[in-house]
């Protein structure tokens, strides 16, 4: 599924974490993964976005994720939020 | 459409009263109303504003949280906020006005520093940085180039006489000549346009390559008030002394380095105010060898101004500004004088009608 629009999902205050997805004009996966706590949890991070992604078979997006120390399951709600929308017309 | 954080309420701000309370806001933590904004945002704690914040085009700017709020995430929230409604509006790459004794603050929040002036403006973008990517480009470009380049930075609304003289000067001067096209599209000619004419009207130039401004040259975030008409107030004259000193130090910080520019050249400015005070600016930055009250690395190279004065035809200056003005005024044979034979064939084919047309219509400086 390619992705139609530029969407965003959560925000930055402290314990959330940012989701933008933005179409890109090629068919692939650009990542763009910031954390404050990268040190420790950026792979993981790096790992769920990219499940979700490959997931979702979406195609042709930047995705910039940051992280303000959110939890797992809030990453995971972000980004599907943003995925469902970035493909909705 | 209002949203809740920490029961504050969201609000896209209108009235004369809100606009009164955000500006003391603004003031109150030694900031000043931007120039030109679109959205203005508060939050509100009952009737009370305590944080606000604007979106410019592509700038937030005005960004500031009540003494009695702060540290609460107040900040984060109007600033992701922002972040949303520019997303939405298809805008991605996103800056950030603030003045340099708060920068960190917004590096906390995934936000990078682009320029800072010491105790003045800086610019910061969002996301990593994008600059790093620019400035990649612009050393792959200058690879196979000589070591000793020079830099135009020019408008061409539209290409001239006095624009060829300019850049036939300044490629005699150096080895190797940079032309950089104001990209931003907010001129009676457009980007498009200007660009193509600017390429046929040095093409016989051997050691000249013609390229896009791109974002950090004299744009809606560098410099935004180049865009607008000037007050004459002393706030707005502020305001463009400050666009113009992050404007010339991000060329000399960042730009000139990547493509081994030692030397820049410009016309000198008789018409336009705003250009004028950049110039002098340009010279006193560009050149300075005493870099630390500027604010970057002493082993940044100095670039040296040229600055070249205006060609002129029969004792009067030739600019774009001038060309604008006789085709408003209907004056086509006078205005064949002034632009060379590239321009001209374009002003009378049929894709210049819509562009001319505007320019009847307007009054713009641009």
């Amino acid at each position: 599924m390619r992705v139609l629009k530029s969407v965003t999902a959560g925000s930055l205050e402290s314990s959330d974490v940012l989701v933008t997805i933005m179409p890109l004009s090629e068919d692939r996966i650009e990542y763009d993964i910031e954390s404050i706590v990268i040190k420790q949890y950026g792979r993981r991070i790096r790992k769920v976005t990219e499940d979700m992604v490959e997931i979702a078979k979406i195609t042709g997006a930047r995705i910039h994720v940051q992280d303000r120390g959110a939890l797992e399951c809030t990453l995971r709600a972000r980004l599907e939020t943003a995925i469902e929308r970035s493909i909705a017309c | 459409m209002s949203e809740t954080f920490f029961g504050l309420e969201e609000r896209i701000l209108h009235t004369k009263d809100e606009l009164a309370q955000r500006e003391a806001l603004l003031t109150s933590r030694g900031l000043t109303v931007p120039e030109g904004e679109e959205l203005v945002l508060g939050l509100f704690d009952g009737e009370q504003l305590v944080a606000t914040g604007a979106l410019v085009r592509n700038v937030l700017q005005g960004i500031a949280v009540d003494m009695s709020h702060e540290g609460e995430g107040v900040a984060a929230a109007i600033v992701s906020s922002l972040i949303k409604r520019a997303v939405d509006r298809g805008i991605t790459q996103i800056f950030l006005y603030t003045v340099s004794e708060d920068i960190s603050r917004f590096e906390n929040l995934g936000f990078s520093k682009v320029a800072a002036v010491p105790k003045g403006a800086a610019l910061l973008e969002w996301g990593s940085a994008g600059i790093e990517s620019y400035l990649s480009s612009l050393k792959a470009l200058a690879e196979d180039k000589p070591d000793h380049a020079g830099a135009v930075v020019i408008n061409c609304n539209p290409f001239t006489l006095g624009h060829r003289a300019l850049i036939e000067y300044a490629s005699s001067h150096v080895p190797w000549l940079y032309v950089l096209v104001v990209e931003e599209d907010r001129s009676l000619f457009p980007f498009r346009v200007r660009y193509r004419l600017v390429q046929e009207g040095v093409a016989d130039l051997r050691n000249v390559t013609v390229m896009k401004g791109g974002p950090y040259i004299i744009s809606s975030a560098t410099f935004p008030t180049y865009f607008i008409r000037p007050d004459a107030n002393e706030a707005s004259q502020r305001a463009v002394r400050m666009h113009a000193s992050l404007d010339v130090s991000i060329f000399r910080m960042h730009i000139a380095p990547a493509l081994k520019v030692a030397d820049r050249f410009v016309g000198t400015e008789p018409y336009c105010p705003t250009t004028s005070v950049y110039n002098e600016i340009m010279k006193i930055i560009l050149q300075a060898r005493e870099t630390e009250a500027f604010g970057f690395d002493a082993k940044i190279p100095p670039v040296t101004v040229h600055e070249i004065p205006r060609f002129e035809i029969g004792g009067t200056p030739v600019s774009a500004s001038k060309v604008r003005d006789m085709i408003r005024e209907g004056n086509l044979s006078e205005v064949q004088k002034l632009v060379p034979k590239t321009t001209w064939d374009w002003l009378k084919s049929d894709e210049a009608v819509p562009v001319m047309e505007r320019i009847r219509q307007s009054d713009s400086r641009h």
